[in-house]
């Protein structure tokens, strides 16, 4: 990743300027630490700090077309850069880098051309013929962006909040798969995929089509100059990326620079449930497999830290950033500058245990449209910036556009849990990589039902994060949460410490705003929370008793075929369980 | 590198001290972004931010003795780490690190030990059995190293100034070569080699000695389990750095994981002298050579964060600083952590311009030893901190213990300049490679003489600082200059500028007292003034005037004297021009 910052219009051009901007354009620096640049042109600033993927010798930014009127500074990697390129014949390309084919794009078919882009990305566009500019962000929100307004009618664009936050009177989390156009004044929709109506669509499931969109979304990730990894936890997700990564890396060009040995990484605590499903997986796959443990200790003197660095006070984010911080540190000291994580296979397809009691296909299919619209508040945010604090580039093949539109069209009958039809969660996508000529994983680990993520790095861990919220936080002082902090409420000790550090960092209203509140069920969207009477029924803000009911209902159902592996360890393990709905609370979307 | 932050018995046990521990620490980040560790015991805090150069895997710090009694935090590299464990059998230890060596020392020899170390080092240790603890810096200060005290009683150490100097009531550099020990609360130096006295040496001068001792020191500091180069400006020091070093790779356990190619870095303006003196060594040597090109608006652009980083105001410091901080983020980018630099060299062996006018060979060594005393404040900070502002250490085999002792008991009489017999500046250290059977380099470059480093890297550098400095700084506030800073008041727009920053980041008057001021000529101490009375009575701060009538001295045209038939008296004539212009500012600083 690399961290771009824009000021367009300040009606200031003096050193004063100059210099506030690059020291601005330095909180972005953890995100680009190879290179930085800015370019200034009257009274716009589009300043850079770069990540080198692609080109490290040649791709500084911003970049240019030709005349170098058209200037742009992107965080993102275009995968389809080389077929693009080789459509634009007719222009001279300056460097080797995958994102100067924006500039060149955009010479030729304006504004229009950000949905022929395939990958990741945020850029600021600026036409110095016309003084105009355009802003985009990719489909998903997999890069973040925000933009915000100056008094002195600027406008601005940041990779992360802490670039503009201080320096706008207003700021909001750019909507993903939109544009922004100086000339027309707005934002706008680029991205309009089928789903996005979320109509129910017909398709029927084809397994090998599924496997073969993702088979094809890893291979263009694999487009890199510098060593790479898997981030491997041993779920179904991860474990899936790493067969598919580890199958197609001997035939990538970056084999032949580094190899066709694949790292994979895994956090945990000492013992935990991840480090011992990721071995089995790194095992059976024969990768160079990396371990990092750390301790509760180590994570509790990183929370500040991560909190101005995921510019979020979520709950359930926070406690999953905060391994992935850690680890990315270290993946970081390896050498290693991008890996392949598996976020987004759950809201596709419907992976949260909530979705047990999903009452229909239609419902089901609305609620994984919702999921998928409110990622870049979630996962796509935690993956991204928890790996951009060390200046790792997080991919996620599961978000690939082409992926999402095979996967989304498929009759959400086939997602349906049915535990009568022997399908259990993500059923679909397992079904789809089960090959018995050619296993990509061992039955048990393909058909596996893991922990949430939090959860699979230890259980000591949540336990210690609420232990330390509760010797900071007095039962006089989450009295008082709702006077203190109206908007988001915090309802849990753990919450409101997460929340008096973000406002440290971020005390303006319009950073609070771009976190995401209202009710949830262990991470359900406010909508399906009336899937279940009990859920919306339940004034326990922790959800706890509708949880409790939920666990329950499968434990009545003898039929083990099914998702009983998910209540039983429910069952078994009353913290655990307590952890997920307390995760609950903190968690909503904005939709 | 890596960061150290220890703060002692400030009577706070509390969360709240912890967090402002961590936070402070984290401003050290830089300086080793590999990993984090903080050890509390009661009111003592040990911090460390690691650079993994040794035992990427287990060598996190704090370290520890066998019952974790002794606990020290340590930025530096022991050399002889692996004759001193020998050294202790029944020790235990528990990691790969060179570090960890220092609490069994302690354990076993108490204070005593630390003339035992070979290398660099900055390290506190604390003893828990009587909650004592000491404090050490290396022999030269190659490693940076401060101390503060606290209000509340507390002491305080830090690699950088910025890790203290908001919390400490008072604070100053710690002396290189010293020890502070909590047991009498005093320094002790433990440094104590004969040059220190500065009686004049009387060993004569043997080249093949003189090459064996440096070759030894490169060899040691070859010492590595990550990826390293050599900084090559192609001038003597830095070329004689490389071509040892590719001489004596092969044989060592760093090229055994990352190949015996050698690679070289070079920074400077398009078109500058040392791009092209540098690439006419790595043709010869056959390294890996790298060039980066940076512009006057990129060095301008990155001037607040190298005062941030440098912590000085000195005007030549920040003037070389610069290319070197914009280098080592390049060279960072590419995987590489550490580098060998010539520093040292012109101190030792009377390298500078103004040593021609050494009046006797007693002046001379004397000289040597005040520049070798003062370069802590100099080129060990600027080499040391501009580099660990990326994450990059940079190792100095000219600064080695054994190497020092043999060049500075070299009778003095050697290396003074007589062009009359062919000596120019650094003959002795030119002779000593300068070998006709197997050549270290061609003639022609082992005798050439080089620009300064701010020079080198292209004559409009020191234009583009000063213009720039023009436009910030007016007439008016010049005069004002020495109300505003009675102490080391700048005499330059220039100097003024860069105070204006510094002061920015370090208001305290502590931290302006860290900063070296007083009379100079061309980096002379102001004891050297003398060597010329037209020096000390020239009242012009900016000292042009007197520079010009030492480089016209050799001018055969004004001065038909002797002193005009040597290669170096030729060479400096056709350089005049730049000659004053790169010397100016260091007269520029009166006090």
């Amino acid at each position: 990743m690399c961290g771009i910052l824009a000021v367009l219009g300040c009606a200031d051009s003096s050193l004063v300027k100059r210099s506030r901007i690059i020291e601005l354009s330095r909180r972005l620096q953890h995100r680009g630490p190879d290179w930085s640049g800015l370019h200034c042109f009257q009274d716009c600033y589009l300043a850079h700090q770069r990540l080198a993927i692609i080109d490290p010798t040649s791709g500084d930014q911003p970049l240019y077309n030709e005349d170098k009127s058209i200037v742009v500074t992107v965080n993102g990697e275009i995968y389809n850069h080389e077929e693009l390129r080789a459509k634009l014949k007719s222009h001279q390309f300056r460097t080797g880098s995958d994102c100067e084919v924006i500039a060149h794009l955009y010479e030729e078919y304006g504004e229009d051309f950000v949905d022929m882009l395939d990958g990741m990305f945020s850029f600021v566009l600026l036409d110095t013929r016309d003084k105009s500019f355009i802003a985009a962000r990719d489909a998903i929100g997999i890069t973040p962006l925000y933009m915000g307004w100056g008094l002195d009618g600027s406008v601005w664009f940041a990779s992360e909040m802490k670039a503009l936050s201080d320096d706008c009177e207003r700021f909001i989390s750019f909507l993903p798969g939109h544009i922004y156009s100086s000339k027309k004044g707005g934002l706008r929709r680029w991205y309009n995929p089928p789903w996005f109506s979320e109509c129910t669509p017909s398709t029927p499931y084809d397994s090998l089509a599924l496997r073969e969109a993702f088979e094809k979304a890893v291979v263009k990730r694999l487009m890199t100059d510098v060593p790479f990894g898997v981030l491997l936890s041993g779920g179904l997700d991860s474990s899936l990326v790493a067969a598919v990564a580890l199958r197609h890396l001997a035939k990538a060009k970056v084999a032949r620079q580094w190899g066709s040995q694949l790292h994979t990484f895994c956090i945990g605590l000492k013992g935990s449930p991840d480090l011992k499903a990721a071995r089995e997986v790194a095992d059976y796959l024969g990768t160079f497999h990396h371990e990092f443990q750390y301790t509760v200790q180590e994570g509790i003197d990183a929370l500040a830290e991560v909190i101005y660095h995921i510019e979020t006070y979520d709950v359930t984010t926070i406690r999953a950033s905060t391994p992935m911080f850690l680890m990315s540190r270290k993946i970081k000291s390896l050498g290693v500058k991008m890996v392949l994580s598996g976020e987004g296979s759950d809201e596709i397809f419907g992976g949260y245990l909530y979705f047990h009691k999903a009452p229909n296909k239609e419902e089901f299919h609305s609620e994984t449209c919702r999921k998928i619209k409110a990622l870049h508040l979630y996962d796509c945010l935690r993956a991204n910036k928890a790996t951009s604090a060390w200046g790792v580039e997080a991919r996620v093949p599961f978000l690939d556009k082409q992926f999402i539109d095979i996967a989304m069209d498929i009759d959400p009958e086939w997602k349906m849990i049915r535990r009568d039809l022997g399908r259990i969660e993500k059923w679909v996508l397992r079904n789809a990589f089960d090959d018995d000529q050619n296993p990509y994983l061992p039955k048990h680990i393909l058909y596996r039902q893991k922990e949430q993520f939090s959860d699979g790095v230890g259980y000591g861990w949540i336990d210690g994060l609420k232990d330390h919220a509760n010797e900071h936080v007095s039962d006089a002082m989450l009295m008082n949460a709702n006077f203190v902090y109206p908007e988001n409420t915090p309802t849990t000790k753990e919450a409101y410490y997460y929340r008096s550090i973000f406002e440290r960092f971020f005390p303006k209203n319009a950073a609070r705003s771009t976190v995401p509140g209202g009710p949830s069920v262990a991470c359900s969207t406010a909508k399906a929370v009336e899937w279940d009477a009990a859920w919306s029924k339940n004034p326990d803000p922790s959800g706890r008793a509708a949880l409790g009911v939920h666990a329950a209902a499968y434990q009545e159902a003898p039929e083990k075929t099914l998702a009983t592996e998910n209540s039983s360890s429910l069952d078994g393990r009353p913290q655990k369980l307590q952890d997920a709905m307390v995760e609950a609370t903190a968690t909503a979307t904005a939709l | 590198m890596c960061g150290i932050l220890a703060v002692l018995g400030c009577s706070d046990e509390s969360q709240a001290k912890r967090v402002r521990v961590l936070e402070l620490s984290r401003r050290l980040k830089h300086r080793g972004p590999d990993w984090s560790g903080l050890h509390q015991y009661g009111d003592c805090y040990l911090a460390h931010q690691r650079l993994a150069i040794i035992d990427p895997a287990s060598g996190d710090q704090p370290l520890y003795n066998e019952d974790k009694t002794i606990v020290v935090t340590v930025n530096g590299e022991i050399y002889n780490h692996e004759e001193l464990r020998k050294r202790l059998p029944d020790h235990k230890f528990r990691t790969g690190s060179d570090c960890e060596v220092i609490a069994h020392l302690y354990e076993e020899h108490g204070e005593g030990f630390v003339d035992m170390l070979d290398g660099i080092f900055s390290f506190v240790l604390l003893d828990t059995r009587d909650n004592s603890f000491i404090a050490a810096r290396d022999a030269i200060g190659i490693t940076p190293l401060y101390i503060g005290w606290g209000l509340d009683g507390s002491v305080w150490i830090s690699s950088e100034m910025k890790g203290l100097n908001d919390d400490c009531e008072h604070f100053e550099v710690f002396p290189p070569g010293h020890l502070f020990s909590s047991k009498g609360g005093i320094y002790r130096r433990w440094y104590n080699p004969p040059w220190y006295s500065e009686a004049i040496p009387s060993v004569p001068y043997d080249p093949l000695v003189l090459r064996e001792a440096f070759e030894k020191a490169v060899i040691k500091r070859l010492m590595t389990d990550v990826p390293f180069g050599v900084l090559l400006s192609g001038g003597l020091d830095s070329s004689l750095v490389a071509a040892v070093t590719s001489r004596h790779l092969a044989g060592t356990k760093a090229a055994e994981q990352w190949g015996t190619q050698l690679h070289s870095f070079c920074v400077g303006l398009e078109g500058s002298p040392d791009l092209k003196a540098a690439k006419e060594v790595a043709a010869y040597l056959g390294t890996v050579h790298h060039e980066f090109h940076f512009t006057v608006q990129d060095g301008i652009d990155a001037i607040e964060d190298v005062i941030y980083h440098i912590e000085t105001y000195d005007v030549t410091t920040i003037r070389a600083s610069t290319p070197m901080f914009l280098m080592s983020r390049k060279i960072k980018a590419l995987g590489v952590k550490m580098v060998i630099s010539g520093e040292g060299s012109d101190e030792l062996f009377g390298g500078y311009l103004y040593f021609h006018k050494a009046p006797n060979k007693e002046e001379f060594h004397r000289e040597t030893c005040r520049k070798v005393k003062a370069l802590h404040q100099y080129d060990c900070l600027r080499a040391n901190k501009a580099t660990s502002a990326w994450g990059l250490e940079a190792r100095v085999p000219f600064l080695d213990k054994a190497f020092i002792d043999v060049a500075m008991s070299i009778d003095p009489e050697w290396k003074m300049i007589k062009p009359d017999l062919g000596r120019i500046e650094k003959w002795v250290l030119r002779k000593a490679f300068d070998d006709e059977e197997n050549p270290y380099l061609p003639k022609h470059i082992l005798y050439r003489q080089k620009e300064q480093f701010s020079d080198g890297v292209g004559y409009s550098w020191i234009d583009g600082l000063k213009a720039h400095a023009a436009e910030h700084v007016s007439g008016k506030m010049m005069q004002n200059a020495k109300h505003i800073y009675p102490h080391n008041t700048p005499t330059t727009k220039e100097a003024y500028y860069y105070r204006m920053i510094f002061e920015r980041f370090f208001p305290q008057n502590s931290a302006r007292l860290t900063v070296p001021g007083g009379p100079s000529v061309a980096c002379s101490t102001a004891k050297a003034i003398e060597w010329d009375a037209q020096w000390s009575e020239n009242l012009d701060p900016s000292g042009r005037a007197a520079l010009g009538v030492h480089v016209s001295a050799y001018d055969p045209a004004a001065v038909p004297s002797s002193l005009t038939t040597g290669t170096g008296a030729a060479m400096l004539v056709n350089k005049k021009q730049r000659v004053m212009e790169a010397k100016a500012p260091e007269l520029t600083i009166s006090s």
